[in-house]
């Protein structure tokens, strides 16, 4: 079976929900076990007593990175089809910025803070309920931001190709970064006090 | 704990060294087609038959002039210093060859704009860098170049100092004036249809 | 071990949690061919939300409009459907590790009240943030990372830099 599958006709669309809820199931279990259901626990990693965030993330990209590479080149699945979100230069880098403020201000972001509400964190119940005003203050004054929205639109650009560099080369640097980030961690860990939470 | 670590860390490491000598995918190369619309947008691939001209006057060895008509029109008028490519041997191996020059510029014409457009578009998709077109291509390179327009008297000296520049490269290209207006009439005769093409052509004096 | 296990404190290795992270997040993009989200989920639920109330004013609004096209594609409820499933996720984790319990979690510096203004102020600004980037951590920044695009890393980079630099101004919310 070539990947991927629903794109590729192999799974018909009729199926479609009960995947995503399966796959929802997955993730949502994964990022609870983990301990993303607690903002204090994910606030760690900026604060240096728990890098949980840095190394779930990590080793979630490299995983996943690593498995899409190996499947394209064993001919298990045609890269060139997934998806690739549109880079439309400031708007991503605008939008990065103020969620990094969100993120300082809330402790969560979106798919974590689903976790906190499934486990009863009214915290998380607030900051999903944020979520849902802050889209749609954005859906209404979208007339103010439609310039920026729309500007330097690169298309699904790789970051490879705006570096100009192979994407094989880049998917191994991207691999030695997250381990060395990773004994950085560990290192950092070890010289800050614990705070308990 | 440490040694589970360090065996994952290296079995991790191990598979991105594996990605490292995974062959290249041709299709990498080419640009998304946002980037292209972006580049189509940016009109900083033309370059005037002035710019061109001078560049062939002063035989500049980092210009390819290319030709991109059937070959028989080509034979029947050209720009001196052209080679001929025509747009359907564009991907050949031995026009690859040429394309492929880094160093050099390479500058498309057709009789208009429309062939040579083209065969940048593909130039473009191929990832080939230095590429332009030379916009108005044969017919506005014959407007203002053989059939230079002299200027009225009370003209800019900007404007003098063109029309001079034209003539003489007129002259450069195809000898004494005599034999200017020989050479006009054989290529204006072969390319009629070219001349009444022309979108911005001025009918005027000759050289 | 067991016992251990139920009373809300253990966490399964980051690691651990990483890798099973990245093969549900390998698996969507091997089944579906696009990555994992969360923000979409809350926009199409604004847009069909909007879209019930005032059903003129949302075909009015340039940014709604463009969803309500896309409605009836499968994709925008596929991620409503994936979201009920982290919910559904989070709460099998929750029940067995022993985490069920409704708490406001904060630092002891500050009030359960404060927490709760701040985590709305947050969200909202998380809201406002996803859309700029059309996406958030999960579908901008992970998803997009997996597949090596430069929206996902440059947002990554966006949003880990500047959570990094406003909470050490926000340090009292935390530590």
């Amino acid at each position: 079976m070539v990947g991927p599958l629903i794109p590729m006709g192999v799974i018909p669309e009729t199926w479609n929900n009960v995947i995503a809820l399966l796959l929802g199931v997955g993730f949502g279990f994964s990022l609870e076990a983990s301990g993303f259901s607690s903002s204090r626990k994910i606030m760690g990693t900026f604060f240096g007593y728990d890098f949980v965030v840095l190394r779930v993330f990590f080793t979630a990209a490299i995983t996943a990175m690593t498995g899409i590479f190996y499947f394209d080149y064993m001919g298990w699945m045609d890269a060139s089809m997934l998806y690739i979100n549109p880079y439309y230069v400031m708007s991503a880098i605008i939008g990065g910025i103020i969620m990094g403020f969100g993120f300082a201000l809330g402790g969560f972001c979106p798919g974590t803070s689903f976790t906190g509400v499934a486990i009863g964190k009214i915290d998380a119940m607030f900051f999903s309920g944020g979520l849902f005003i802050g889209v749609f203050i954005f859906s209404e004054l979208y007339p103010l931001f439609q310039g920026l929205y729309n500007s330097h639109n690169l298309g699904g650009a790789k970051i490879y190709e705006l570096l100009g560099m192979r994407d094989t080369v880049f998917a191994f640097l991207l691999i030695v970064v997250a381990v060395g980030m990773f004994y950085g961690a560990a290192f950092v860990e070890k010289k800050v006090t614990k705070v308990e939470y | 704990m440490n040694k589970r670590y360090l065996l994952l860390a290296g079995i991790i490491i191990a598979l991105g060294v594996g990605i490292l000598f995974m062959p290249a995918k041709d299709t990498a190369k080419q640009p998304k087609p946002e980037l292209l619309l972006a580049a189509i947008d940016d009109p900083s691939r033309f370059l005037s038959t002035d710019d061109i001209t001078d560049r062939l006057v002063k035989k500049n060895p980092a210009l390819i002039l290319i030709d991109v008509r059937p070959e028989s029109q080509f034979k029947a008028f050209s720009i001196p210093g052209a080679i001929n490519i025509p747009s359907d041997s564009l991907l050949s191996a031995s026009a690859l060859e040429i394309l492929n020059q880094k160093e050099m510029d390479k500058v498309f014409y057709s009789n208009a704009d429309v062939t040579s457009d083209q065969a940048w578009i593909i130039c473009k998709r191929l990832g080939l860098q230095r590429i332009y077109v030379m916009q108005g291509g044969v017919n506005r390179w014959f407007s203002t170049i053989v059939k230079a327009e002299k200027p009225a008297e009370t003209a800019t000296t900007k404007a003098l100092e063109l029309y001079q520049f034209r003539i003489a490269a007129c002259q450069h290209f195809f000898g004494s004036p005599e034999m200017a207006a020989k050479t006009e009439t054989v290529a204006a005769k072969k390319t009629v249809n070219v001349v009444k093409k022309s979108s911005g052509g001025k009918s005027g004096g000759g050289c | 071990m067991a016992k251990n296990k139920r009373d809300g404190t253990f966490y399964i290795n980051p690691y651990l949690g990483g890798v099973l992270l990245g093969l549900v997040l390998f698996g969507t993009y091997y089944i579906t061919g696009r990555g994992l989200g969360a923000s979409g989920a809350v926009k199409s639920s604004v847009v069909s939300a909007v879209h019930t109330i005032a059903p003129v004013h949302a075909e009015g609004n340039k940014y709604y409009s463009k969803f309500l096209s896309d409605d009836a594609s499968p994709m925008s409820n596929w991620l409503v459907f994936e979201v009920i499933g982290v919910i559904v996720g989070g709460f099998l984790s929750g029940t067995l590790y022993g985490r069920l319990k409704f708490i406001v979690e904060h630092s002891p510096k500050i009030t359960g009240r404060t927490r709760l203004i701040a985590a709305l102020a947050g969200g909202i600004l998380f809201g406002v943030g996803s859309q700029f980037a059309r996406g958030c951590t999960s579908g901008a920044a992970l998803s997009g990372m997996a597949v090596l695009s430069a929206s996902g890393i440059i947002t990554m980079m966006a949003i880990f830099g500047s959570a990094y630099l406003f909470s050490w101004i926000f340090k009292k919310l935390w530590i």
